[in-house]
Formats: structure tokens, sequence, C-alpha cells
């Protein structure tokens, strides 16, 4: 280390990264005590694992780096498998909850010339051609 | 070492007709006859050993600790016998290479024989009464597969069931006999135990030891009651009726009592119970034989009768009836032989064997009948045949044995059975050889090929021979025989035609001249016959077994019914009342200091005990149970993780995982909910005993917990031998695949067979009436994008990285956590991930490993590894290492344990992939064909060898994608 001021930013930096994730945890877990619908409430884990965890694993490379001076690449290895898992994980709890859901609750359109891909074959037909012909909509 | 080859020989041989009826029949029979004869050839080599006197032996450990050795005998008794069963068996190897039918498999036909071959002279030169028993059982093991060898018989299938179960019990009740015959005699070698007759007749064991015994050779020998089995074991192909069922497998019994005869014979038990048993058998199978039709059935009962007048011998005692038993065994087993043959003969010719279709075959097929007709007289007992000599001596020693408290009666029943035996020989004769031919025989007979009357032939020249020329040709052998008996005292009588007119002789003439005068009176005593009763063995033993069964099963119903709550709410209140019984005394808080609680220690507990709570309320939703016991295991898996057991903890957490997928794949096919369907005072006696238990388990916990190990533990010795004697630093994985290689061998083969079962459970689904289940399966909505573009792309980066970690860990393992197994398990959870993700079919299709052959490969690499270690004189799975220099990395250890542990390794991704893809393989079979293509890339043809996998209707292949592949 140079100086003293480094550490000191350093220690800094970390802790503000730390508060962050931890923020963002926190904010991430009430929205999944609180928020009403399942698909709202989905929100709110996802945010915790990319943004929360995300900051604090950054904390975690960047305090390696400063105390021991080594790049730490577990982290990355981290979010990697986070970035992956995460988004799919989300994407099935969203489909389960779509097909529970149908008989009583009404799904919002979708917007586009087909219906929602977990219903509507068109959708999920791998020719782009075909499943955005109008008439296969809903 | 040669004496030991002669019974291997035929074992050995055994694989060669199978292999070898692919280049034809006749070299088939040859090469069986080769082998026969090689161990024939062996054999007489010992002759001039024998017939000085000499006992030779032979002598292997096999199994020191039982008192099991591999040793041998052989003396003039065992020789007599060997002798017999070789050379008959080149006569039948010949007959039955004309007798069976182009139809009939002939490779197995000769290896059953040649394995009764093996077993029937193992049993006539065992030293070691344990490895008699052995042989006495294969002896009823190959006779069980000789018996139903027409499998497509269901009379061939009852007979050989029968004789099994017959011979087969006997045998248990002979080893228990031969067992305490041993403790009393202080040896398991028969040489030592014939030394010991005063020992064994003073012991107040001698009567079980005597019943045992003779419940084994009674069985064996058909001797009455037991005698109901070999008739219906005539359903045999001729050639084993005349091999197994009259010449020398039925023998055995008679050859065990002569083998034990120094040693038991000579009580009142011993003469009451076999020279009574033989007497009426002989009596009551004879009568029965005059009326039998069926030609092998005639000469069945008739052989019966001839084992019992052996028996009978056996059971006077005295050195000349044991002569004379020796004598009549050879006279029999030739005359028998070839008259067997003869009945095989007319079959074969005449498509019947029925003795009231045929009549007049000596003008059709005059070989055949002139020998038949010469060894009918044999066992009627004509002179100048064997079979006079020996009833002779017969009549003789019968003439002076008193029964009943009178002189009378024994021979008065004696000579009554010889009666019988006259008349059923003429009837064998006169009603189907003698007499006008006749015109409607199913199948005009002629005389067979030379190689099928050859062999008669030469055993009817035996019989006319040892009539004529007794002592020259015969009486060295009998002699000899004898004498190792009655262990020495060489008994007087000589083996002549004309002693004088004896008493004997006049007994001979009353039989004949009653003989025939019963045969001539035959029809009206048929009828006579007909009217009265007569119990009907048959229908009475398959009665007895449906009995037993029929008991067996409301035993075990009672004990476990199908109900797995009661079962376990009986076992656990057994276990409960055992330890309420012996007291509570063990549990109580030790002396070991207790560890402060941490909090996450504390929060795990609470975890577990809230996830075990939720399970038994919400088990009735099997989705939610399903997952919240995995969350139990994923507490426990913590737990390791906290208490530093690594391996333990990564070995918690893929099992679980695969777990859980499995369960959900079964999940699948059973209703959402289960239905509430105990009554509330069920549910409560339920509670009771569970909570008793939990308590009760808990409660010797907490005493293990608090307390010290009483003794030190093992763990020590595994943590300091772990790097010099297994050469790792991970020593959960050395005391896997090295200090305890043995049980991981043991356990991935239990594994290996539980995915095979599982298997073939679920193939049954898709034949019958399973398969139209699974078609009409009402399906849940399904989402159209099944395997949606995300998780497939998503599962398909990770697989490659899985994979590498699976094999990073299958390598660190030695050393660091990891190992075979949880790598195993890693790859297989990869490999299951695509399977959810793409669906059956598409991975299916990419899989070129049949994972069955994984399994098999993994198991043998297993065992090969531990085999390989006695290349160099170690015990089995010894394991070695050593340091290499690898170019790129370096310094590498590598032990044979690593070796080991791939066999561990393949066999766990073969096992969860065979689970895992038959289970999905249901699925799919139930999937409606939607022709919705995996998201990605197009279908190949599906490349496995694996027929059914193509019943699964084609998934159409878009055309745009098509082009691009």
């Amino acid at each position: 280390m140079s100086g003293a001021l480094l550490p000191w930013l350093g220690e800094l930096l970390v802790t503000v990264l730390l508060l962050a994730g931890s923020f963002f945890i926190v904010v991430g877990s009430w929205g999944l005590l609180r928020l009403p619908t399942f698909m709202q409430r989905l929100h709110g884990p996802t945010k915790a694992t990319t943004l929360g965890v995300g900051g604090i694993l950054i904390a975690s490379m960047l305090f390696f780096l400063f105390t021991e001076g080594r790049l730490s690449v577990h982290e990355l290895l981290i979010t990697l498998f986070l970035f992956l898992t995460a988004p799919v994980s989300a994407y099935m709890l969203a489909k389960a909850h779509l097909h529970r859901a149908r008989l009583d609750e009404e799904v919002p359109p979708t917007g586009r010339p087909v219906g929602w891909a977990t219903f509507d074959p068109a959708a999920s037909d791998p020719d782009p051609d075909r499943s955005l012909r109008p008439d296969r909509a809903p | 070492m040669n004496l030991a080859l002669i019974a291997l020989l035929p074992f050995l041989g055994a694989v060669l007709p199978p292999l070898l009826i692919r280049s034809g029949r006749n070299v088939c029979a040859l090469a069986t006859g080769a082998v026969t004869a090689l161990a024939l050839a062996l054999l007489l080599v010992q002759a001039p050993a024998v017939f000085r006197g000499e006992v030779v032996r032979a002598s292997f450990p096999w199994l020191p600790q039982a008192g099991l050795e591999a040793s041998f005998f052989l003396d003039g008794f065992g020789f007599f016998f060997a002798f017999l069963i070789l050379a008959i068996g080149l006569l039948i190897v010949t007959y039955a290479r004309f007798y069976l039918s182009r139809e009939d498999p002939m490779g197995r036909f000769y290896a059953f024989l040649l394995l009764f071959q093996g077993a029937m002279v193992g049993i006539v030169l065992s030293d070691n009464v344990l490895l008699l028993v052995i042989f006495w059982e294969l002896t009823s093991l190959s006779s069980f597969l000789l018996i139903g060898y027409w499998r497509h018989l269901p009379e061939g299938r009852q007979g050989a069931r029968m004789a099994l179960v017959v011979t087969g019990a006997g045998g248990l009740a002979l080893l228990a006999g031969l067992l305490l015959l041993a403790q009393v005699a202080g040896s398991y070698e028969l040489t030592t135990i014939l030394t010991r007759a005063e020992a064994v007749k003073g012991s107040e064991l001698y009567l079980p030891i005597l019943l045992l015994v003779l419940a084994g050779a009674f069985t064996k020998s058909a001797q009455f009651p037991f005698h109901f089995w070999l008739p219906h074991a005539m359903a045999a192909p001729t050639p084993v009726s005349a091999y197994l069922h009259s010449a020398t497998m039925v023998k055995a019994g008679l050859f065990l009592m002569g083998r034990l005869w120094p040693v038991l014979s000579g009580t009142e038990a011993w003469f009451l119970i076999v020279a009574g048993t033989g007497l009426l058998t002989m009596l009551i199978a004879a009568w029965i034989a005059i009326f039998k039709d069926d030609l092998k059935a005639l000469l069945a009962f008739s052989t019966v009768s001839h084992l019992g007048l052996v028996t009978m011998l056996l059971g006077l005692g005295t050195g000349t009836a044991a002569l004379a038993a020796v004598f009549h065994v050879l006279n029999h087993a030739s005359f028998k032989a070839a008259l067997f043959m003869t009945a095989g003969i007319v079959d074969h010719e005449a498509h019947t064997r029925d003795a009231r279709r045929l009549g007049g075959l000596l003008h059709l097929m005059p070989i055949t009948g002139t020998l038949a007709i010469l060894a009918s007289l044999s066992m009627a007992g004509i002179p100048p045949l064997n079979g006079f000599l020996s009833k002779e001596l017969m009549l003789e020693e019968a003439l002076h044995t008193e029964w009943g408290g009178t002189g009378r009666l024994f021979p008065i029943l004696a000579v009554l059975a010889a009666t019988c035996s006259v008349a059923y020989s003429f009837r064998y004769v006169t009603h189907v050889f003698l007499g006008p031919v006749r015109d409607d025989y199913p199948h005009r007979p002629h005389d067979p090929p030379a190689g099928m009357w050859l062999p008669v032939a030469l055993l009817v020249a035996a019989v006319v021979l040892i009539g004529i020329l007794a002592e020259p040709v015969a009486g060295p052998l009998v002699r000899l025989a004898a004498e190792a008996v009655t262990a020495g005292a060489a008994p007087e009588a000589t083996l002549k035609l004309w002693h004088g007119v004896t008493p004997a002789l006049v007994a001979s003439g009353v039989a004949l001249f009653a003989g025939l005068v019963l045969l001539a009176a035959f029809g009206p005593i048929v009828r006579l016959r007909e009217a009265l009763w007569r119990p009907e063995a048959k229908r009475m033993f398959e009665a007895t077994v449906e009995a037993v069964a029929t008991g067996a099963r409301a035993v075990s119903e009672a004990i476990h019914d199908e109900r797995l709550q009661r079962m376990v709410a009986w076992t656990l209140a057994a276990i409960l009342a055992v330890g309420l019984v012996t007291g509570w005394g063990g549990i109580g808080t030790g002396e070991r200091p207790g560890l402060p609680v941490a909090p996450l220690g504390l929060l795990l507990w609470a975890g577990a005990i809230a996830a075990a709570l939720a399970v038994a309320l919400f088990h009735h939703q099997r989705l939610l149970a399903l997952i919240v016991t995995s969350v139990v295991g994923l507490i426990v898996s913590l737990t390791f993780v906290w208490f530093s057991a690594p391996d333990l903890a990564l070995t918690q957490l893929s099992v679980e995982i695969v777990t859980t997928v499995l369960l959900l794949l079964a999940l699948n096919y059973l209703p959402r909910e289960s239905p509430r369907e105990s009554t509330p005072a069920r549910r409560g006696r339920d509670v009771a005993i569970a909570a008793v238990a939990g308590l009760g388990v808990t409660g010797l916990l907490w005493a293990i917990l608090t307390s010290d190990f009483a003794i030190p533990t093992i763990s020590t010795y595994h943590l300091a031998e772990s790097k010099p004697g297994g050469g790792g630093t991970n020593v959960v994985n050395v005391i896997l695949v090295d200090f305890r290689g043995y049980d991981t061998l043991g356990e991935i083969i239990v594994l290996g067979i539980a995915a095979l079962a599982i298997f073939a459970v679920l193939d049954s689904t898709f034949r019958g009436t399973a398969v139209q289940r699974l078609r009409t399966w009402s399906h849940e909505p399904e989402a159209a994008d099944r395997h949606p573009m995300m998780l497939v792309v998503a599962t398909r980066i990770m697989l490659p990285l899985a994979l590498m970690v699976g094999i990073y860990i299958f390598f660190r393992g030695h050393n660091q956590p990891g190992g075979g197994f949880i790598a195993g398990l890693v790859v297989g959870v990869a490999l299951i991930v695509q399977y959810m993700a793409s669906g059956w079919a598409w991975a299916r299709a990419r899989t070129r490993i049949d994972y069955h052959a994984l399994i098999g490969f993994g198991v043998f690499v297993a065992t090969a590894t531990g085999v390989g270690s006695w290349l160099f004189d170690r015990p089995f799975l010894t394991s070695n290492y050593g340091y290499f220099h690898v170019p790129l990395l370096g310094e590498v250890e590598l032990a044979t344990a690593m070796l080991f542990d791939l066999g561990v390794f393949s066999t766990v991704v073969g096992v969860v992939m065979l689970v895992l893809a038959n289970m999905a393989r249901v699925a799919a079979r139930a999937e409606p064909q939607t022709g919705v293509p995996t998201a990605m890339d197009s279908v190949p043809e599906p490349r496995l060898a694996d027929e059914r996998i193509t019943t699964t209707a084609p998934v159409p292949v878009p055309e745009r994608t098509r082009q691009e592949a």
C-alpha cells in the first residue's frame, strides 16, 4: 500500500458497497413479504440476488484487493452462476404461476400478435415468420 | 491332484457342449464323450493302487475355519461307484446323441449331464462330509434341470419341482445329520469318522444322527414313503431316466448308507429302520409296478423296488448282505439302464410307450427285442443272468433274518416281492415284445440306428457275462467294494451260479411260478385293483405343498401385510416393548462436557424441527411434503458444513438433489394428494407410538452424545494410517475406497441391482394393460413451450462446466474433499438437468452410453482392481500408490484406489441415469405428441441400438431447421 489514504478510501468503498448490497437485500425481502400479487412479489428476490448480492461480491473483491493485494476471482464465478440461475428460476416460477392462476385470474394481454408463450404454441414456434402471423393470435 | 480332477473335469467340460453345438451334434456329443472318457481314464490310472488295497487321498484347504476342505479319497467302494458312473455315463452320452431329436437343444442337455456327472463323482470321492453335502445338493439341482429339460411339458416342470423339493429337503436333513456326526466323531473327514464307530454308536446323539442321515438317503434313493417323486421324474428324456434315475443318482442314498455302514450299522435301530423300510419299499413298489401301463413308469417302480432291495440288504448289517448289496447295485445298474434304453427305443420308434398299445415288437425290431428280453429276464432273476445271482444272495440272507419276533415274516415278504418282480418283468416281455404283430401302432417300429442299440448291447453283454462268469469278471471289484463297506471284515460268500439245491433256490422257484400265475391272471387282478381305493401320491404331494404355501402366506401376511403404516407401527411397538422391558438404564446424561450453543446451530436446529413438523402437517399434499423433506436434507447438509465435514456435506447435497428430482418424477404418476384413510383412533395410536419412539431415540442420542467412548474408536487408526497406508489425506475417501473397500464394492453392486430392478419394474409398464392406462392418462394442462429456450440455453452452457467440476472432484478426492461417489452424483445431476430442460427424447437421442453397460463397467472395474492385487500376492483390494511426473500437470499421485473409485463413479452415474431415464421414459410415453421440437436445434435420428426408443413417435423436423442442419 502506498499510503494511508488508499486503505481508508478502500475501507469506505467496501463499506458503502456492503451497505448498498445489504439495503437491496432488505428491500427485496421486504418486497417479498409485502407486495400483493405473486408476480409483483417475484420482483423482490430477483432484485436482491442481482443488486444486493452483486454489491456484496464487489465489496468482497475490493476487500481482498486492498488488504492482501490479490485479485480474487471466486466472486466473478459466483456472479456468473447467479446471473445464470436467478433469471431462469424466476422465469420458471412465473411460468408455474401462470399455469396455476390461469383459471381464476385474468392474464393481461401481451400486446403482441401472439399470446403468452407458455399458453400459445405459436409463440414458442421456432419459426418466427409463422409465429408472427396475426391470424395465430389468441 | 488327479483325484480332484476326476470330479472337476466334468464341471470344467460342461462349458464345451453349449459352445461346440455350433459345430454340429456329432462334435458336441464327441466332446462330451471325450470329457467322460478322460475322467474315466484318470480313474483307471488309480485302479492298481486301489486294488492293492491302498486309499488314495488328495486334499486342498477351502474354508478350513468352517471345517470345509476340498479333500477327496478313493477306496474300493468309491472306485466301484465312480467306475459305474463314468462307464455308464459314456454309454448314455452315445445313446443320447441318437435319442435327442433335432429340435432338442443338445448343448444344454450335455452340459447338464456333465454337471450331474461331476457332482455324482464328487459325492463318491468326497472325504470331507461338507463337501459331500455340496455335491449331494448339486446332484439334486442337476437332476432338477434334467427332469425339466423339456420345459414346454408341464409334467416335466412338475416332476422336476417335486424331485427338487423332496431330494433338496432330504439334503438339508443330511447336512444336519452329517454335522452332528462330525461333531460326535470329532472330524469332518470321512476317513477319520469311519474309524470312530464306537464313539458314534455309544453317543446319545446316535439316533438323531441316524434319522437325519437316513432322511437324506431315503429321499434320494426313493424309499417309502418318499418314493413318489421317482416315477414323476420319468418325464425326463429317457437317457436321463436311465442314467440318473436308475443307474446312478438314486443310488447315492445307497452309497451313503454303504459309506457310513461301519459307523452306523449293526444296531437295533439301524436294522429296524433300514431293513424294514427297504423290505416295505421293495414289496409295495414291485406290486405297483405290475400295473403300470407306461413302460417307463413300470421301470420306475421296479427301480424303487430294487433300491428297496439293496437298502434292505444294507440294513441287515452282515458282511455277506453288504456284499450282496454291492453286487446288486452293479447288476441293477447294468440291466435297468439297458431296460430304460430299450423303453426309450420303443418310444422313439413306435411313438408310444403304453404297454396296452404294444405287443409283437420282437418280430419288428429283433435286436432291441432280444436285448430287452435278456435284460428283463435278469431283472426277474432267471439263471444264468446276473440278476439271478444277486437275488439268490438276497433270498439266502432273508431266510436267515428274524423280524417281528419270528423267522418267517421276513422271508415271506421277500419272496412276495420277488414274485411281483417276476410278474412285472415278464409283463414287460410278453405285453411289449411277444405276441402277434399288431397293425395299430402309432408309428410302425423297426430297429434303431446302431448308436442307440450298441450301448444297450454292451450292458446286456455285461449282464450275461457277469451271470455266467461272476467270480472272474465281477468278483474282484465287488469284493473290493464290499470290503471297503464293511471296513475289512471280509465276507465269505462266493459268487457262483450253482450252490446246490438250497432253500434260496427253492424260494426262487416258488417266486417264479407264483409270478407267472400272477401274470396269467392279470386281467381280473387289474379289475380288482381298479375297484379298490389307492392313494395318489402326486395329488397328496400337491395338496401338502399347497397347504404349506397357504400357511406360509397366512403367516407372512399376518406379520407383514401390505400396509406400510401397520408394519412400521408393529416394528416400532416391538422395539419400544423391548426397550421398556430391558429398562431405560442406558439413557441418561453422560460425563462428557458440553459445548457452547452457537446461534447458527440453534437456527439450524429450529429449522430442522420446523421442517419435520411441517412434513407431518402437510404430508397429504405430496408435492409440498417432498419440498419440505428436501429442506430437512439441506439443513443436514449445512450441519455437516458447520461440523467441518465437507465430504459428507457435498454428498448429502448431491444426493438430496438427485433424490428430489427422482421423487418428483415418481410423484408425477401419483395422485397429488394422499386421501385421508385412517380413523382418528388409528391416528391417535400412530401419534402416540411416533412420539414415544421419537423421545426414545432422542434419549439414546443424548446419552451417546454426552458420553465418552467406552473403548478407543477406530477413527484414530484411520487418521493415522490414511496417508501411510492408503496414500491419501482425505480420510473419508480412503476409508471408502481402501480401508472399507469391500463394503463399498458390495454397496455399488447392491446399487446396480436396485437400478436394474427399477428398470425391470418400469419396463413392464410398456406392455400389457399398463401401457393402455398410460395412453389414457389424463393430462394436466401443460405449457405450450415445454422446453423453454431460456432454460435450454442455460443448462447447455452449464453442462461442460458441471462435467468439469465432476471430474475435478473425482481427481482431488483422494486428498481433498471429493471422490468417486460425489463426482458420480455431480455428473448425474449435470445430465439430469439436460433431461429436465430439453426433454427425454432429445437427451436420450444424444446419449451414446448404455447405462446398463456403464453399471456393469463400474462393478467390473472395481472388482478387477481388487482382483488385481492378487497378481502381486496381496489380499483382495490391497491398494498401492505412487507419484508420477505428468507433463503440464506436474507431480501427480496415482493410486490403485483411484481405479476403484472410477468403478464407484461409473456405477453411480449409471444408476442415477438409468433410473432417471426410465422414469422419464414413462412420462415421454404418456406425453401427447404435439410435434413441438426442442428449442435451438434440429432433432437427429435416434441412433441407439435400443429398439424401444424408436417406438416414440418421431418429432417432425421443420423445413428450415433441416436446411440449416
